[in-house]
């Protein structure tokens, strides 16, 4: 059976193909923002033994950061994008930095002790007492 | 001709120069910045770093800002330092066991400065070292000896202080965070918060006479590095000198032996200007001690020279004052 192409239905197909154009260019369109604005990043921070808590991570040269919960697990508070640089950091252990890529969405990282030994002479200021006499 | 002493003086002084090097440039910003931050705690180093750096433009005021911060925050717990040196002296001969008492105390030490902003040196130049780091200013832990009045030579048999090397325009310099923040009180001997500037970027001659690195390289001395013997003699010298003093010339050592009625010289190469009047000499013998203006003094192209004479045999501590500040001690045998 042929179909016949009523002035009706070619009006119903422009529309709709129009339609499908313009719901692809947004769809397109908020694609790209997407990844201009960037993305949630999740990870989890470990050290030898396993997750730690309260390991900083820190967005390099900015002030925002989140600390990791007791299974090791943070989500970044606010979106990145392909290039930023986070700072995983612990006291006592070596900072660790991180390039965000195209296909970062998480994380997993083992962070390591600093290797030196506490040594420590105050300063005194009191006076120089010689054990030699007379 | 004048050209090249122009030249010369130029260079002599540039060589010679350390927190000299940044006369032109005023720490009033940085230190205000360290101040503003002073309830920061340590649990965060990046975000810290950032607070006391971003608002600044040049490395030198960066670094001072984080120096500044941590000399003027976080205290030196000598029951800790005790404690830690106690066991090291324990362990000294058992590595196992002493590897392991530095493992359990390199926990204790973190954990009581997240918490309590207190550590020994190496805790002061660990922070230094991360802050600066994470500011992107390239800084180092040095490790070595080092001696004051109290440091009995003997128990010099292993590494006892930690300090910073720091690079700024390309050229390294020296800084002590642990005896910058502060002194033990005189009578309670509990830590007390006193900065002393003198250890910021101090001149590596004068650094010498009391911090000699494991690691030859970080005296930042091209020649004339001092040998171990040499620093082991050393005369005693105190936070002041750091203040007036970039070098400290001559006695070399502080037990010295010189005849009676022998002049004895003092030399040292001045940091800021100093009034002939307002140096003088404490001579101790027996117990009894005599304020002595010496019989010589002279101020010479930034150089202090001093002389006294022994007239009587036996022995003697002197130590030299500037303005009333205690600046070093030596002691002298006088014989025949």
């Amino acid at each position: 059976m042929k179909i016949q192409f009523t002035s009706t239905r070619k009006l119903w197909y422009t529309a709709l193909l129009v339609f499908a154009i313009f719901a692809f260019v947004p769809m397109h369109g908020q694609s790209n923002t997407a990844t201009q604005k960037g993305k949630t990043i999740k990870g989890v921070i470990s050290n030898d033994e396993g997750p730690i808590l309260g390991a900083n991570v820190t967005l390099k040269d900015s002030n925002m950061g989140v600390v990791t919960n007791e299974k090791g697990e943070f989500t970044f508070p606010v979106a990145l994008k392909t290039g930023d640089v986070l700072l995983i950091s612990y006291v006592g252990y070596k900072t660790k930095e991180f390039k965000i890529k195209d296909n970062t969405t998480f994380i997993e990282l083992t962070i390591y002790e600093e290797v030196f030994e506490f040594t420590g002479a105050p300063n005194s200021e009191k006076r120089y007492k010689s054990k030699r006499s007379n | 001709m004048k050209i090249i002493y122009i030249f010369l003086f130029i260079f002599v002084f540039q060589s010679n120069a350390q927190i000299a090097d940044f006369e032109a440039i005023n720490f009033e910003k940085a230190d205000k910045i360290a101040l503003k931050y002073k309830d920061e705690n340590l649990s965060n180093l990046p975000l810290l770093s950032y607070k006391l750096t971003s608002e600044l433009t040049t490395d030198v005021e960066r670094f001072r800002a984080i120096f500044k911060w941590v000399c003027s925050n976080v205290s030196n717990d000598y029951s800790m330092f005790r404690r830690n040196m106690r066991k090291r002296k324990q362990y000294k001969d058992d590595s196992l066991k002493l590897a392991e008492w530095n493992k359990k105390f390199k926990k204790i030490a973190f954990q009581k400065l997240v918490k309590k902003n207190r550590t020994v040196c190496t805790g002061y130049a660990y922070l230094i070292k991360q802050l600066a780091n994470l500011a992107d200013i390239e800084c180092e832990i040095v490790n070595g000896y080092a001696r004051t009045s109290t440091i009995e030579i003997a128990s010099l048999y292993a590494p006892n202080h930690s300090w910073n090397a720091v690079k700024l325009n390309n050229k390294w310099y020296l800084c002590d965070p642990t005896w910058a923040s502060g002194v033990p009180n005189p009578t309670s001997y509990r830590f007390q918060f006193q900065y002393n500037d003198g250890f910021f970027l101090a001149d590596p001659k004068l650094f010498s006479v009391n911090h000699h690195p494991e690691d030859k390289k970080w005296f930042l001395l091209e020649n004339k590095q001092p040998t171990f013997d040499m620093f082991l003699e050393a005369p005693v010298i105190y936070g002041n000198a750091y203040t007036y003093f970039r070098s400290h010339i001559t006695p070399k050592t502080l037990d010295n032996t010189v005849k009676q009625h022998e002049k004895v010289t003092f030399s040292y190469q001045l940091k800021i200007p100093v009034e002939k009047d307002e140096v003088y000499l404490i001579v101790e013998k027996n117990e009894h001690e005599n304020k002595v203006t010496p019989e010589f003094v002279a101020i010479e192209n930034q150089k202090l020279t001093l002389k006294h004479t022994f007239k009587y045999r036996g022995y003697y501590d002197v130590h030299l004052y500037i303005n009333d500040d205690l600046i070093s001690s030596y002691s002298f045998k006088v014989e025949k």
